[in-house]
């Protein structure tokens, strides 16, 4: 109790004694805790976006004439060949012509000169769910290609080779702004530590000499640490959802957003934040204690 | 530990210690003592004698070169950690130099030895303020204590090193500055933390101190012992 109530108060001191490097220690860490999470709630909306996406994703066949019985058999093996997969639909040139004509509604009368099979078979080939890398993709569709009696393969090659590489740009963007992170918030905190260490020699020294416990005197640098972890994420989190939230105000209705399902952390994810940055800041406290505290 | 303070009757114990300095400054030698728990201790000796290096060593702040140093029991050297810092609060030290924190008010600097033991904050104050008053110091309480002179400086110093009731009590030269009557106020302070049981030792040129005195008083000479009285 009485042990706590000094530490709180040594604490304090520390705080008040160099609050100038303490309040950029502070806004460093918050700043490094707002551009992460930014980027990784962004990251985590597309990684959504594309499972969304991946659901839907079925790469189509087209075959240069309507395949026989015998015929059908012969390619689906050819296909569960390559890799399992969700579901093989074949599509006749008949099928093809009605789907066709479902979609254009009551534009529909425009077929009426044309030949009930103008359109070509197909076969749609939904991957499983685990095949979602682009590259396998794209190696899946050119083994399709490569089968006897396709023309060609498409899966809105564009869109996803275009998704895929987004999302690889993000993934580094992650990384890098984790590191930043990372690297903010432990040297920021050690240097602060370091300054207010180096500010009190005499005292450091006078409490071991009076006898002050090892944890008397560390403790309060420890609660530093946590305390910048601990308050530089509530305020960069707060902020990122205030931005989300503005964003989401500004841009609501049927846009991008919408598409996206734009969604915030889970509170799981917002706590994991937090218990990173909090034990991030720790390390960086522990470490000047280390090495500016030999008791 | 604090048990053992108090059973054992010796306080302080050193066997052949000796501190050199280099190149080959010899502070103290071949020093062999006992010091009774409860007792007051006088060392004097002129300027250099190694006074103040023998209560470092007691003390912990130096190593002896050789030798051995108990204190309570404990081979002071040996100690670690936890351990130390225990035994650490239950002496209290009075510096030469009184190692007082200058941007502190007199009431904290006194407040330091207490707090490190976790005494309650009420039962600080009441102690400040009480050490305040034995010392004449009563209006000082929230001053700075880089603005008092050398002598109430000094008995900050000294306020700090029994405020936390200490079993044990170093005093480097305590009455360097003062005149007679505040010398008394000190002695007088002194002598009631060992009228509760706390040992006493003092190092001073102040021969007023310990002459009429009937306590032991060992003489330094170029850091060996040149005499050590009987007492009575
Ligand atoms: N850290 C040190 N390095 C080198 N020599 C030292 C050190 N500390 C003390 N000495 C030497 O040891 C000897 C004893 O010093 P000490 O401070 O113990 O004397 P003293 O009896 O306390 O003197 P005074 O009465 O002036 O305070 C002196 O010669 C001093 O120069
Ligand atoms: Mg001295």
């Amino acid at each position: 109790m009485n042990f706590w109530f000094a530490v709180f108060r040594q604490a304090g001191r520390n705080l008040r004694q160099t609050w100038t490097s303490q309040l950029m220690t502070f806004l460093t860490v918050s700043l490094s805790v707002l551009i992460f999470a930014f980027f990784y709630l962004i990251y985590t909306n597309m990684l959504g976006a594309g499972d969304r996406l991946s659901d839907d994703l079925r790469l189509i066949v087209y075959l240069e004439e309507e395949p026989g019985t015998e015929m059908k058999e012969q390619l689906r093996r050819k296909i569960e060949n390559f890799d399992d997969v969700e579901e093989i639909i074949f599509i006749s040139k008949a099928m093809a012509y009605e789907r066709f004509a479902a979609q254009l509604g009551d534009d529909s009368d425009v077929l009426a000169d044309m030949p009930e099979d103008f359109l070509p078979a197909s076969i749609e080939v939904v991957p499983l769910q685990t095949l979602r890398g682009y590259n396998q993709i794209k190696l899946f569709s050119e083994y399709l290609a490569s089968l006897p009696g396709t023309e060609k393969v498409q899966y809105g090659q564009e869109w996803v080779e275009r998704f895929y590489y987004f999302t690889r740009l993000l993934t580094i963007v992650v990384l890098l702004s984790g590191t930043l992170l990372i690297l903010t918030a432990t040297f920021m905190v050690a240097y602060t530590i370091r300054l207010t260490i180096m500010g009190r020699r005499d005292e450091l020294e006078l409490l071991k000499l009076v006898g002050a416990t090892n944890s008397y005197i560390r403790t309060p640098f420890l609660i530093e640490g946590i305390l910048q972890g601990f308050m530089g994420s509530i305020i960069g989190l707060s902020a990122l959802y205030g931005l989300f939230r503005w964003i989401s105000l500004h841009f609501a209705g049927p846009g991008i957003l919408n598409l996206f399902q734009f969604n915030f952390f889970s509170f799981q994810v917002t706590l994991i934040i937090v218990l990173g940055s909090i034990s991030l800041c720790s390390l960086g406290s522990y470490s000047s204690i280390r090495k500016f505290l030999k008791i | 530990m604090a048990e053992n303070m108090n059973s054992d009757n010796t306080m302080i114990e050193m066997i052949k210690v000796s501190r050199t300095y280099k190149p080959n400054i010899t502070a103290l030698s071949d020093i062999s003592f006992s010091i009774k728990t409860g007792e007051m201790f006088f060392l004097i000796g002129r300027s250099g004698a190694g006074k103040t290096t023998l209560l470092k060593l007691i003390c912990n702040m130096e190593v002896p070169t050789k030798g051995l140093i108990e204190v309570a029991g404990h081979n002071i050297n040996q100690l670690k950690g936890n351990d130390l810092a225990h035994l650490r609060q239950k002496i209290g030290v009075a510096y030469q130099d009184f190692k007082l924190l200058s941007d502190r008010t007199v009431a904290e600097n006194i407040a330091i030895s207490m707090e490190v033991s976790c005494k309650k904050p009420r039962a600080i104050k009441q102690q400040v303020r009480d050490l305040l008053d034995q010392l004449l110091l009563t209006d000082k309480h929230n001053t700075i204590t880089s603005e008092l002179s050398r002598g109430e400086q000094q008995r900050v110093a000294l306020a700090r090193a029994v405020a936390n009731s200490p079993r044990l009590i170093l005093v480097d030269e305590p009455t360097g500055n003062l005149d007679a009557a505040t010398t008394k106020q000190v002695m007088d302070l002194l002598n009631r933390s060992k009228q509760s049981g706390a040992t006493i030792v003092i190092a001073t040129h102040d021969a007023s101190i310990y002459q009429q005195s009937k306590h032991r008083v060992m003489e330094l000479q170029n850091g060996a012992i040149h005499s050590l009285t009987k007492g009575a």
